[in-house]
C-alpha cells in the first residue's frame, strides 16, 4: 500500500509565522507514525513548508497513494483540511486521516466530508491498524473502522466515535522515528543559528497543569520517558551536530537525567543539543545544569511567561520570579543560551509593557520569545474566554494575534507588541556576548551560521517590527464572539493572583474555575453512547 | 486508437486532477476563513478573465471549420451574453460580485491589468488565433468548460461564509450549473471532431496549455492576496536550500532603500507596459 504523509504550511508563506525564522523543526509526527508502518508499506513524506506548492497535486496524481495522513496544530487546520480536500479531489479513493493536538482537542472542526478519519491522542499504534484494516477494506472501500481505538469516522449520517486508545505504552517500545523520510530535506531544520538540526523527543506528557497550556490534557496528566540508552541511540544515529529535543518538559526526572549524562560520557557523546524546560529545575539544580552542560546541552527554551509572581500564580505556573532569575543566571554561568518566553496580554497598559521590557533587558537573555496569551483551544483558559474571543480564525491563535479584546485601542496594543524586538535587543547581545566567554566552542559552531540567521531573520523581523502588519492580518477576520457582542477589556476577567489557594509548597495557585474534564472523557462519553456517535454539547475542547 | 469517447473520458479525468483545477489556493479558499477584503482582491484579479472568455469565443468561431463546432460556440456565446442569467452578460454578474467584496468594478476597465490575469489572457489569444482550431477549442472547450465547476465548487462555500449572499456571487453559482451543460453540449461536438490521434492530440494540447496558464493564474492570485495582507512578506523559500550568500544577498537588497525603490520602479515600469482591461477588449474586438 502506498501511503503519502503530508506536513502542511502552517500559515500563507511569507505571513508571520514562528516557523519564517526561529525554529524550523523536523515533522516528528509523521516521522513517529511512519516508523510504524514503513516495514509494510511504501511511505513518502512531503513537508510542504519546504517544497513548491505544486509538488502535492502533482505527488498525488502521479504516484496516487492509497492513505494521506496530515497532522495538525490549531494554527494548521486550514491547511491541514487544505490537503486533505485537495487529496480527495485527487485521488477519490485514497483514505484521507488527521491526527495531531487540534484533530484531538478540537475534532468538531475536523467533521468534513472528504476527512475520512480523525485520529485522537497518541498515533503510533492507532495509525498502525488503521493501515493493517485499510490495506484489507480498500478493495471494497469500506471507510469504517470499528474496533480501532482512538479513531473518529463517518458512518452513514453519524460521525462514530471509538474508544479512546489508552496512552500508556512504554516509550521504549515504540520504534524510533523514521527519519529517512526527511533525509531529502537534510539541512533544511534550524533552531535559531543551530543548523542543520535533528529532533527527536525523549518524553511526553507534563505532570504540571498550567492552564494556558493542553500538553498535560493531551498526555492526561501521565508522563512518560524513554530510557537514557535510548536517548542516546537515537542521538548517536543522527548525522546532524545540532539535535532539538522535542520535549515539553525535559527538567523533570532527576534520576533519567542523570542516567543520561552517564550514558553520555560513557559513549563520549559529542553532539549539541537543546530542549525545553522548566525554570524552577534550572534554579533548584545548578549541578546538574552544569552536567548537562558538559554533555552539550547549549539551548533551554522555557516558559519566563511573566515578570510578575501574581501572574504566574494566575497562570498556575508554579513558579516565581526570582527562581526565574535564579534559573537565568545558572544558565549564562553555564554558557547554556537561554529563550526565554514571555507573554503579554490583552488588557495591559503601556507601563507594564515597558516594565516587561526592562525586566528582560536586566535578564539577558539570549531570544526572548515575546507571546500574547492565547487562550488554545483544548485549554482550562479557552474554556474560561470561547464567549469572549474576537475572533473564530485559528490561523490568529499563534500567540502573535490578539484574539481576546484590548485594553489599549489595537492598533497601539501592537505597537507596543512589536516594538519588543528593538526593546530587548540588548538582552540579546549580552547574552550572546557572555556565551563567546564561557563557551567559545559553541560559541563558534553557532555563531558562523549568524549571518545566516541574520539575514533570514532581519526579512522577517522586516515585517513583525512594523505593527500594522499585525492590524493587516487580522482585518476583516475579527468576528468572534467577542466582537460581535462588542465586548470590551473590561467584560474579561483575568485572575488576579490576589485569590489564593496555597498547595502543599505553600505557593499560592489559582483555582480552576471549571470542572476538569478534558477530551478523553468527551471520547469516553461518546464512544459509550448506545448510538456511538459524537454528542454534540460536549468536547470540552471545543 | 482511443475512441472518441474514451478519449474524452479520459482528458475528463486527467482534467479534474490537474494541479490547476485542484490548486493549493483554491483549496484554501474552501477551508480557511477569508474575508471580504481578501476576496476583493482576488475579485480584481479575476474579472478581466471573465471579461475576456468570449473574446477568445468569437475569435474561435470565425475560425470553425464546419457547422457542428459553429453551434456549439455559438451556444456558449449565447449563454455568455446574457441568456439564462436574466438577459445579464457575465462580465455585469461578475462586477457586482466585485462591488460586494468591496471593490469598485466601473475603475477597472480603465486600470492596467494585473500580471497574473494580462499573462492568462495573452496564452489564451496566442492560442485560439496562432493554434490550430482543435487546440483552441481544447482550451476553451475542456480546458474551462470542465474545469470551472470544479474549481467553483471550491470557491463557493467560502463566499457564503464570508457572508456574501446568493446574489451577489450568482456569477459562480450560475456557472457550477451552465458550466455543467456547456460541458455536456462542448462533448456532443468533440465526439464529431475528436476522431483521429492527430486530432486528439491538439485537443488534449490546447486543455493543458490552458490548464497550465490557470496553474501560473492561481499562483498570481495567491501571491497577490498574501502582498495584500503582508506587502513586505518574506519571500518564500522555495525547494532549494539559499545558500549563505543567496540569503544575505537578498537581505542587503531588501535592505536598502535603493534596493526597493529601484524593485518598486520597475514594477511600475512593468505594470505601465500592460494594456488595460478596456484597451485589450477593444483590440480583441477589432480582430473580430
Ligand atoms: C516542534 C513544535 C513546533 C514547530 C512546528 C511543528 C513541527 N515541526 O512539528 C514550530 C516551532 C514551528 C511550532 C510552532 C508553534 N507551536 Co508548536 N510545538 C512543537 C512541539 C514542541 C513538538 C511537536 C512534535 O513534533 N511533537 C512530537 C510528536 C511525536 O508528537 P505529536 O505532534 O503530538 O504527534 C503525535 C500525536 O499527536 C499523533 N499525531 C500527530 N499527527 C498525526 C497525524 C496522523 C495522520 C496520525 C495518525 C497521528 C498523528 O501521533 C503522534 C505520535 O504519537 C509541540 C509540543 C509537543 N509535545 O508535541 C508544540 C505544539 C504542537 N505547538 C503548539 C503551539 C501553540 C505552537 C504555536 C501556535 C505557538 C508557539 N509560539 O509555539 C506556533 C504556531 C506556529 C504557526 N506558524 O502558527 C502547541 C499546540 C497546541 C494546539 N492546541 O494545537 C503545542 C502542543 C505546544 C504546547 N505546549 O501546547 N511548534
Ligand atoms: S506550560 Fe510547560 S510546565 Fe506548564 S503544563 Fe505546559 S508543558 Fe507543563
Amino acid at each position: 500500500m502506498k501511503i503519502l504523509l503530508v506536513m502542511p504550511t502552517p500559515f500563507e508563506t511569507g505571513r508571520l509565522g514562528l516557523e519564517n525564522v526561529i525554529w524550523l523543526a523536523e515533522p516528528v509526527a509523521l516521522t513517529s507514525i511512519a516508523a510504524t508502518v514503513s516495514d509494510r508499506h511504501e511511505v513518502r513524506l512531503l513537508d510542504m513548508r519546504l517544497e513548491r506548492e505544486e509538488t502535492l497535486p502533482e505527488t498525488l496524481a502521479d504516484w496516487k497513494p492509497d492513505l494521506v495522513g496530515t497532522t495538525s496544530m490549531t494554527t494548521d487546520v486550514y491547511q491541514a483540511k487544505a490537503v486533505l480536500r485537495m487529496t480527495r479531489q485527487i485521488v477519490p479513493n485514497a483514505l484521507t486521516v488527521v491526527g495531531g493536538h487540534a484533530p484531538t482537542l478540537q475534532p468538531k472542526e475536523f467533521a468534513e466530508p472528504y476527512i475520512d478519519v480523525v485520529v485522537q491522542g497518541e498515533g503510533e499504534d492507532t495509525f498502525q491498524q488503521l493501515c493493517q484494516r485499510w490495506d484489507v477494506q480498500r478493495a471494497h472501500g469500506d471507510r469504517t473502522f470499528a474496533g480501532v481505538a482512538g479513531t473518529r469516522y463517518h458512518d452513514h449520517d453519524t460521525i462514530r466515535v471509538e474508544a479512546k486508545r489508552s496512552q500508556v505504552r512504554s516509550l521504549d517500545d515504540l520504534p524510533a522515528p523514521d527519519r529517512s523520510l526527511v533525509a531529502k530535506y537534510h539541512g533544511r531544520y534550524f533552531f535559531t543559528s543551530a543548523r542543520p538540526m535533528a529532533s527527536i523527543f525523549t518524553s511526553r506528557g507534563c505532570s504540571f497543569d498550567c492552564n494556558f497550556c493542553a500538553i498535560w490534557e493531551f498526555y492526561e496528566r501521565r508522563t512518560r520517558y524513554l530510557s537514557a540508552a535510548k536517548i542516546v541511540d537515537q542521538m548517536q544515529a543522527c548525522e546532524e551536530r545540532f539535535i532539538f529535543l522535542l520535549d515539553d518538559n525535559f527538567l523533570t526526572n532527576k534520576k533519567r537525567i542523570l542516567a543520561l549524562c552517564e550514558e553520555l560520557e560513557r559513549r563520549k557523546v559529542k553532539k549539541l543539543w537543546m530542549t525545553q524546560g522548566r525554570t524552577d529545575f534550572v534554579a533548584d539544580n545548578p549541578d546538574i545544569m552544569a552536567r548537562l552542560a558538559k554533555n552539550g546541552l547549549v539551548g533551554l527554551l522555557s516558559g519566563f511567561e511573566s515578570n510578575d509572581d501574581d501572574n504566574l500564580a494566575a497562570l498556575r505556573k508554579k513558579n516565581t520570579f526570582d527562581k526565574n532569575k535564579r534559573a537565568n543566571d545558572i544558565l549564562r554561568d553555564n554558557g547554556i543560551f537561554s529563550t526565554g518566553i514571555f507573554m503579554v496580554r490583552a488588557d495591559w497598559s503601556k507601563e507594564q509593557f515597558d516594565a516587561l521590557y526592562d525586566y528582560i533587558n536586566t535578564l539577558e537573555i539570549g531570544i526572548p520569545l515575546v507571546t500574547i496569551l492565547t487562550p488554545l483551544p483544548g485549554t482550562q483558559l479557552y474554556r474560561l474566554y470561547r464567549d469572549k474571543l474576537m475572533t473564530d480564525d485559528y490561523r490568529l491563535f499563534d500567540l502573535l494575534h490578539c484574539v481576546l479584546p484590548t485594553r489599549l485601542p489595537r492598533a497601539e496594543f501592537y505597537k507596543h507588541f512589536a516594538r519588543a524586538i528593538d526593546a530587548t535587543e540588548v538582552s540579546c547581545y549580552r547574552a550572546m556576548r557572555s556565551l563567546l566567554f564561557k563557551r567559545p566552542s559553541v560559541w563558534w559552531a553557532m555563531g558562523r551560521n549568524l549571518l545566516w540567521f541574520y539575514a533570514r531573520t532581519w526579512r522577517y523581523q522586516r515585517v513583525h517590527r512594523d505593527y500594522t502588519s499585525f492590524l493587516r492580518d487580522e482585518e476583516g477576520l475579527l468576528n468572534g464572539p467577542g466582537a460581535r457582542g462588542h465586548l470590551t477589556w473590561r467584560d474579561v476577567q483575568y485572575p488576579t493572583g490576589s485569590e489564593p489557594r496555597t498547595d502543599r509548597e505553600g505557593q499560592s495557585l489559582i483555582p480552576l474555575r471549571i470542572p476538569k474534564r478534558t477530551w478523553a472523557d468527551d471520547v469516553a462519553d461518546a464512544s459509550q453512547n448506545p448510538h456511538n456517535h459524537d454528542l454534540p454539547a460536549l468536547a470540552a475542547g471545543e | 486508437m482511443k475512441t472518441p469517447r474514451e478519449f474524452l473520458s479520459d482528458l475528463r479525468d486527467e482534467i479534474e486532477a490537474h494541479p490547476a483545477v485542484n490548486h493549493l489556493f483554491l483549496n484554501r479558499l474552501a477551508t480557511s476563513p477569508m474575508s471580504r477584503q481578501d476576496y476583493r482582491v482576488f475579485a480584481e484579479n479575476h474579472y478581466p478573465l471573465v471579461c475576456a472568455f468570449t473574446t477568445y469565443m468569437e475569435l474561435l468561431l470565425l475560425r470553425a471549420p464546419d457547422s457542428e463546432a459553429r453551434l456549439w460556440l455559438s451556444r456558449v456565446l449565447v449563454d455568455e451574453y446574457g441568456e439564462g442569467s436574466e438577459g445579464k452578460d457575465h462580465p455585469t454578474l461578475y462586477a457586482s460580485f466585485v462591488d460586494a467584496c468591496g471593490g469598485d468594478s466601473g475603475r477597472l476597465g480603465p486600470e492596467r491589468l494585473p500580471s497574473p490575469a494580462h499573462a492568462f489572457i495573452q496564452a489564451h489569444q496566442r492560442l485560439v488565433r496562432r493554434g490550430t482550431f482543435l487546440e483552441g477549442l481544447g482550451a476553451v472547450g475542456p480546458g474551462h468548460e470542465w474545469a470551472i465547476p470544479k474549481m467553483f465548487d471550491a470557491i463557493v462555500p467560502g463566499l457564503r461564509r464570508a457572508g456574501l449572499s446568493d446574489d451577489q456571487i450568482g456569477y459562480f453559482t450560475l456557472h457550477l450549473e451552465q458550466d455543467e451543460d456547456h460541458g455536456a453540449w462542448l462533448e456532443e461536438a468533440l465526439v464529431r471532431t475528436a476522431g483521429t490521434p492527430e486530432a486528439q492530440a491538439q485537443v488534449r494540447r490546447g486543455a493543458l496549455t490552458s490548464l497550465e496558464a490557470r496553474m501560473r493564474f492561481w499562483d498570481g492570485v495567491q501571491a497577490a492576496v498574501i502582498r495584500y495582507r503582508q506587502p513586505r512578506a518574506t519571500r518564500a523559500d522555495g525547494p532549494s536550500p539559499r545558500t549563505l550568500l543567496h540569503e544575505v544577498a537578498l537581505t542587503s537588497w531588501d535592505g536598502m532603500t535603493m534596493g526597493r525603490a529601484l524593485e518598486t520602479w520597475r514594477a511600475r515600469r512593468a505594470t505601465d507596459a500592460r494594456p488595460t482591461l478596456d484597451g485589450m477588449l477593444l483590440a480583441c474586438r477589432s480582430l473580430t
